[in-house]
């Protein structure tokens, strides 16, 4: 369907996206105390493990899954680095930890939906009620870790040149290196070969269920960098904080142009996505509005983003002529 | 929307009707053996009184699930049903503050609920968004306008007359709303089972480009379906909000799971297609029971959650087993 005509202009989308953004910091920083260092280095904070968990989704949903388990993943993740941290162990355990969490987790979901053929999003929302429920009951304190010690803390809250958080450099990096994973890599190609048409990847020699599986690995193994990232930022840890953060690593994924159907969209996209989504919600607070707008906002975003990738313009195109055509 | 599941000959139809037949017997002897399990364990469960007040918890559970079994059998998924609860509550809390009329509360809650399914049925009819993201996003549309309407208010005060029309007990012991549990099952079924509409959500769930070229309006049927489901989650608001006699914006939280677990459990396939109101009926009762016994053995809700889960999370794989689906047979995960 994605034919090379088409290329040129999913280029353009992705600059223009990218440009959007850059005007919206501008103007944030020109209107508000948002340009100071401590507003920047606050959005680099928030914005990277969105980040990475926005690519982590986008991968899934390439392939034409979704994953609405991936905010109580995080939360498991966390929670076992931090029990880790808590206990004295130094980093070169609790962080592969942390990430073995995740992909544990997350391959269970695509185990499940791949060995049984049951659609991801029925299996990821009943996987979604049993971690809640996990943490809640079996996990002491309801999951909750408190006084946590610097050197836990020392990756969130280091930071380069007093500005650039460490977590942003390691969110930066992953992402540079999934753009090129996706992009030349055979398995990258394979995602979108699978979202695309089922049938056809099988034809191209692709196992459509190996894809997918491993699709949820790369994705548990993302979810277990965001969820560290993330965790990393505060000595204490409550993995019902990261519950609903899926909605906004879809947000980021579809208003960065990934088609929520599967085969199209580019990971840059969800990387300006990502941004673009906390922009609007820090804007939100600026302008006053009370903590849950956001969930309308989310919502409104999700229809308005997936509307635009999902819906062909032809007639109102026609209408409109030269001047609405693309490529 | 789908292109598969093609039901080559008449035998593979019988086959899964005797599969099914079995395995509703079976969920009916499941149903049995829990109420037989917990009152070993709690012998006041077999009191007739807490026995049946295990159907006063699923009034609003049951209504929804009966809806939802129709959109589940086109194929479709509806996870805001839950919030859409929460906000026809919200609604009828603040129209009842504010004007005081109980029939214009009545109203306007039953309208907030048809008017939330409503954009759902038109944005997945019209467009060629899944329902799946659809009511994912509208899911967190309805939660935030419920918020922003209620913010951390709660509303009560309800008259009592109102609270009777689910606080009432026929006999004595009986719940009312088991009683418009089972008119509306009843209606339900019928129009599953021996209805048009009912063979044409089946024929969406197998494949809906047939039914388009047999002229048959799905836009409207499935416009329709969502609609339907957003008034019953606007009944299923009344009735639970003269039970708990309070709206406030914690209401919705996790409906969807238990409505869905509900469906799956009955038979309904995920990917549309086939199901049963019955079975709907049977699981939507195996949830009561589950969550009285539990609240009977000081459970948490948390623990009643978690068991749900892996509860659909079962049954999905079982279903996957007993249908041995063709491999590969050009399925699209994401619906």
């Amino acid at each position: 369907m994605e034919g090379s005509l088409t290329r040129k202009r999913r280029v353009t989308r992705e600059f223009t996206l990218g440009a959007l953004v850059a005007a919206y910091i501008v103007f944030l920083g020109l209107t508000t105390g948002f340009g100071s260092t401590s507003g920047l280095f606050s959005m680099m904070l928030d914005v990277s493990p969105t980040i990475v968990g926005a690519i982590a989704l986008s991968l899934i949903i390439f392939t034409g899954n979704i994953d609405i388990s991936a905010g109580t993943i995080l939360g498991f993740v966390g929670f076992v680095a931090a029990v880790l941290a808590k206990a004295g162990l130094p980093i070169v355990v609790w962080l592969p930890a942390g990430l073995l969490t995740g992909m544990l987790l997350a391959g269970l979901n695509g185990w499940l939906s791949v060995t049984f053929r049951v659609p991801t999003i029925v299996v990821t929302l009943a996987m979604n009620m049993v971690h809640i429920g996990f943490y809640v009951t079996f996990l002491p304190n309801a999951g909750w870790v408190l006084n946590l010690s610097d050197s836990f803390t020392a990756l969130g809250q280091g930071r380069f040149f007093g500005l650039v958080p460490y977590i942003f450099v390691i969110a930066v990096a992953v992402a540079a290196l999934f753009i090129w994973i996706v992009k030349y890599t055979r398995f990258g190609k394979a995602l979108y070969a699978v979202g695309g048409n089922r049938q056809a990847s099988i034809y191209a020699g692709i196992n459509p269920d190996r894809t997918v599986l491993v699709a949820f690995l790369v994705e548990g193994l993302l979810l277990g960098v965001a969820g560290i990232l993330k965790a990393t930022t505060a000595n204490r840890l409550m993995p019902s904080v990261f519950q609903g953060r899926e909605m906004i690593f879809i947000a980021a994924a579809v208003v960065g142009g990934v088609n929520i159907m599967g085969g199209s969209g580019k990971l840059l996209g969800a990387v300006f996505g990502a941004l673009l989504v906390y922009l609007l919600s820090i804007t939100m607070i600026y302008l006053g509005f009370q903590d849950y707008f956001q969930f309308a906002l989310q919502g409104i975003i999700i229809l308005i983003a997936v509307f635009i990738t999902v819906t062909d313009f032809g007639p109102a195109r026609k209408l409109l002529g030269k001047a609405f055509r693309r490529g | 929307m789908r292109d598969t599941g093609v039901m080559s000959d008449s035998t593979l139809g019988r086959s899964t009707l005797r599969v099914r037949v079995t395995y509703q017997a079976a969920l009916g002897l499941l149903l049995v053996a829990l109420i037989i399990f917990f009152g070993l364990i709690q012998p006041v469960f077999f009191h007739p009184s807490v026995l049946f007040d295990a159907t006063s918890i699923v009034g609003e559970i049951g209504i929804m699930a009966l809806a939802m079994t129709f959109i589940i059998t086109t194929g479709g998924i509806d996870l805001s049903v839950g919030y859409i609860l929460q906000l026809s509550a919200i609604v009828f809390g603040v129209v009842l503050q504010d004007t005081g009329s109980l029939a214009l509360a009545i109203a306007a809650a039953l309208a907030a609920g048809a008017c939330c399914g409503f954009i759902n049925g038109f944005i997945i009819s019209r467009t060629k968004i899944p329902p799946l993201v659809t009511t994912l996003a509208t899911m967190n549309l309805f939660r935030g306008i419920s918020f922003i309407i209620a913010g951390i208010n709660s509303y009560t005060g309800f008259p009592e007359g109102f609270k009777k029309i689910s606080t009432y007990l026929v006999l004595g012991v009986v719940p009312i709303q088991f009683f418009y549990f089972i008119v509306l099952f009843i209606f339900f079924h019928l129009v599953y089972a021996r209805g048009r509409l009912g063979r044409d959500l089946k024929g969406i769930g197998f494949n809906e480009n047939v039914l388009i070229f047999s002229g048959i309006k799905t836009k409207q049927v499935l416009l329709s379906i969502y609609t339907l489901c957003g008034l019953m989650c606007g009944i299923a608001a009344l009735i639970y909000l003269g039970r708990l006699s309070s709206a406030k914006t914690s209401m919705g939280n996790d409906l969807n799971l238990q409505v869905i677990t509900a469906v799956v459990l009955g038979g309904t396939s995920i990917m549309g297609g086939v199901g049963s109101v019955i079975g709907t009926f049977i699981g939507v009762l195996i949830i009561g029971v589950l969550r009285k016994g539990f609240t009977l053995i000081d459970f948490s809700g948390n623990i009643f959650n978690f068991t749900l889960g892996l509860i659909l999370i079962v049954a999905l794989i079982v279903f996957a087993l007993l249908e041995e689906r063709k491999k590969n047979a050009g399925r699209t995960n994401i619906q």
